[in-house]
């Protein structure tokens, strides 16, 4: 597994006050949509855990993380990366309606689908509870009450889902019981991640139609038709 | 240097738990150098996850309520232990058999196994000192054998484990409650560097009594580990440290 040493450039808030930061790093060290990266103090561990990151925003020479970040990171911390690790998103070239939607409190962790679903030529549309900064304006964004009724319009589905309501997925999409989704899709199974794949500790252990897999290394990332119990 | 020997060296080792079932560990600045890896628990049979939140976050540390998943013991075998026997290492497994028999059981399909120096049994939190004494008592044999007892239990139960044969004994995750993000209180273990105190006292109570004691609990660097040596204990595991 590889480890790339990254400097925290900058921290910011995003628009419901949670911590963020730009992380400079290696081309390599940046995670694609929905894989993440294991985080740690370059100079020795300072915190109880290290910290899953998630790009919120990318570029050549690194990434914003998605929140949150370890309180103790200032502007200037030297930090090592591992990975990144798990398997993302794989956005369909073809879909030319995507649809975004964030259970959780944040919407950050798909936006760096909302590039690469534009640079496809795709219409985009965002289902959050939060509005995401800067967002460029061909994206249309509703509140996340509003997706059930919306759901024949997109022919793919990106979601970002707590763990804890995994069992729900399915009622939380509006599908009654036995509808199958209009499109396919892909869901970032968002769970706190001890180990980061590291132990297999199963803290982050979901429950698939084809059995327990982890977030941390079969996933986050599954496709949403694996998650049997929501009955899609 | 530590007052009893095993072959573990450097007295160093991860906690069941920590690195897996085929534990790779390769030694970073700021990291232990480990003489022995020790296994994930496994059961008999194949374990799923705890249902509901498994996990909160304090100050201090986290509290974790994994239920130990684990594919079983066969499986873990067959997955498993061609890495066992390449690892630069040697290798004790963690077993958590439901009774005496079962541990017996699984001991006799380990004790065969290359690199395999030994086991530790793990029991259950509240378990009582006739049934601890039964379950150490069936796999005392050939192979090395370790005892990780629940911390809050561990001076109660330790003298019953070495009168029944066990090499030494380890000490447990202490057990916690928190209430999880979602505000339902969840039961579980705890890590991270506020058990440090606590396990340090209980590995020189221990250690007083002349009980070869593996320290484990909230040790978050090599002089916390030299720390725990000086106290007496025999060797020191990390668990969460592994992780930051």
């Amino acid at each position: 597994m590889q480890s790339h040493r990254a400097r925290v450039r900058e921290i910011s808030l995003d628009k419901s006050g949670e911590a963020q930061a730009w992380i400079e790093c290696p081309a390599a060290a940046v995670p694609t949509p929905g894989r993440y990266v294991r985080a740690r103090s370059a100079v020795g561990p300072d915190v109880v855990l290290a910290q899953a990151l998630f790009a919120a925003g990318r570029k050549k020479d690194g990434f914003l993380t998605a929140p949150p970040i370890p309180v103790s990171w200032t502007p200037g911390s030297e930090i090592s990366l591992t990975g990144p690790l798990g398997k993302g998103f794989t956005l369909p070239v073809s879909a030319r309606r995507i649809l975004l939607a964030a259970f959780s409190p944040t919407a950050s962790r798909l936006l760096p689908l909302v590039d690469q679903a534009l640079a496809n030529g795709a219409d985009v549309a965002i289902f959050s509870n939060s509005i995401p900064n800067d967002l460029p304006s061909r994206v249309e964004v509703s509140p996340l009450k509003l997706l059930p009724e919306n759901l024949a319009w997109g022919d793919f589905l990106a979601l970002d889902l707590p763990l804890e309501l995994v069992e729900n997925a399915g009622s939380l999409l509006g599908l009654k019981s036995g509808q199958f989704l209009p499109c396919p899709g892909q869901v970032l199974v968002f769970s706190p991640l001890p180990c980061s794949g590291q132990a297999q500790c199963g803290a982050c252990a979901v429950r698939l139609n084809r059995g327990w897999k982890l977030a941390c290394e079969d996933g986050p990332v599954f496709n949403l038709s694996e998650l049997i119990h929501a009955k899609i | 240097m530590p007052k009893y020997d095993f072959g573990i060296n450097p007295p160093y080792l991860n906690a069941a738990g920590s690195l897996g079932f085929a534990p790779r560990y390769k030694p970073e600045p700021n990291r232990p150098t480990l003489g022995a890896l020790v296994t994930n628990p496994i059961s008999l049979a194949p374990r799923t996850p705890s249902q509901g939140p498994r996990f909160a976050a304090y100050p201090g540390g986290f509290l974790l309520h994994t239920g130990y998943p684990n594919p079983g013991l066969s499986a873990v075998i067959r997955l498993h232990a061609a890495a066992w026997s390449r690892s630069p290492l040697p290798v004790i497994v963690h077993i958590l058999g439901q009774s005496p028999a079962e541990n017996a059981q699984m001991v006799q399909r380990l004790e065969t196994l290359e690199n395999v120096i030994g086991v530790e049994v793990g029991l259950p939190p509240g378990v009582s000192a006739a049934e601890a004494s039964a379950m150490a008592k069936a796999v005392v044999g050939e192979t090395l054998v370790i005892v990780r007892l629940p911390m809050e239990q561990a001076l109660e139960l330790a003298p019953l484990m070495i009168d029944a044969g066990a090499a030494a004994v380890s000490l447990g995750a202490p057990r916690g409650a928190l209430p999880a993000a979602s505000g339902k209180i969840i039961e579980g273990r705890l890590y991270g560097p506020a058990v440090f105190p606590h396990a340090l006292q209980i590995v020189r109570s221990l250690a007083r009594q002349n009980i070869p004691v593996i320290a484990a609990g909230g040790v978050y660097s090599q002089a916390q580990a030299e720390i725990m040596l000086e106290a007496g204990a025999a060797a020191v595991q990390f668990d969460s440290f592994l992780w930051t």
